[in-house]
């Protein structure tokens, strides 16, 4: 049964045909160009605020905790916690179960200037999928939790 | 007559809704997307056959009780991915509805131009929920898999909507 194909059908294919050859090759360039340079300092953000709380200078090899994070007193324990052994940052987050809240751990790497989330709670644990980054920034929505990265040099801006 | 239209009308609204809650329930389970939150937007099949089976402002209520009952269920009211969700449903169902209404493209142009602003409706409510554009280096990935995502659903939809029709016409 090879039904001929109607005037919507075929602006319904020429549509999505286009928007994957679009949409596909402006994912590719994002992915080889955009977030190449290398970091200078990870950020790590809490919530909608855009004053750092823990800053990793990949320079000068240290962590900066700018502030501590604004926790209920009822979890007895300040934020973040620097683990300098380990290298890692932990934080509180969004993510509630059984309406408490949970830590996220982020691991940094002085000399491969990476950040990596390596232990945090959300659906699917999909934030510590995002696996290791050396510029790609790691989002967890979940918890609202972000590493962005500022590069020196050749900077690609979006 | 009109008194079991109206009845058939509002068992097939009432099933339709079930069957969104619980697509919209089994995708959030299966992570198909690199993106913490988003979602592909699988339940939109159901969007788009209300919006072709009754009218734009039955999907609407739909759509929203949806986003909502499923919200209440996972316990996350005011969530973040209740704010994602929610923003992408709305972004999905203007721009169907707009295009069915324009009647230029069929059930999988619809559908495909509904999963890309599903897309960037979730984004831009990740954007507010972080206070950063940085979750715009999403955005590429998401804009490419909706393309796909969305064309299932048109297909999907439309051959509900081929086989509803020839039932329809059957029983009234």
């Amino acid at each position: 049964m090879k039904a001929k194909l109607s005037v919507k059908s075929k602006r319904d294919i020429l549509l999505v045909t286009l928007l994957f050859i679009i949409l596909g090759g402006i994912y590719i360039l994002f992915r080889l160009f955009a977030f190449q340079g290398e970091a200078s300092i990870a950020n790590v953000y809490y919530g909608t605020s855009n004053e750092p709380i823990v800053s990793i200078d990949f320079i000068n090899y240290r962590v900066i905790a700018n502030y501590d994070q604004d926790v209920p007193s009822s979890y007895n324990q300040v934020y973040p916690i620097i683990d300098e052994s380990a290298n890692t940052i932990t934080l509180l987050g969004d993510y509630e179960i059984d309406g408490t809240r949970q830590i996220v751990v982020i691991q940094y790497n002085f000399g491969a200037k990476s950040v990596q989330i390596i232990q945090e709670q959300s659906p699917n644990n999909i934030c510590s999928r995002e696996g290791v980054s050396t510029g790609w920034p790691l989002i967890c929505l979940p918890n609202r939790i972000r590493v962005e990265f500022e590069t020196n040099g050749e900077d690609f801006t979006i | 007559m009109m008194h079991s239209a109206k009845l058939r009308k509002m068992t097939l609204l009432a099933n339709f809704l079930a069957i969104a809650i619980v697509l919209n329930i089994i995708e959030s389970a299966i992570p198909i997307i690199p993106v913490p939150g988003a979602k592909l937007g699988f339940a939109n099949i159901v969007t788009l056959i209300i919006l072709y089976v009754y009218s734009f402002k039955d999907s609407v209520i739909i759509t929203l009780l949806r986003v909502l009952l499923v919200a209440i269920l996972s316990g996350k009211l005011l969530g973040v991915t209740f704010y994602m969700s929610l923003s992408g449903a709305v972004f999905a169902t203007l721009a169907m509805g707009f295009f069915k209404q324009l009647n230029y493209f069929g059930f999988v142009g619809v559908s495909t131009i509904g999963s890309v602003f599903h897309a960037i409706g979730q984004i831009a409510a990740g954007i507010f929920v972080i206070g950063s554009t940085a979750v715009i280096a999403y955005l590429p990935i998401m804009l490419f898999l909706s393309i796909p995502a969305g064309a299932l659903t048109g297909i999907i939809a439309q051959r509900f909507y081929t086989i509803w029709r020839s039932w329809h016409n059957e029983i009234s």
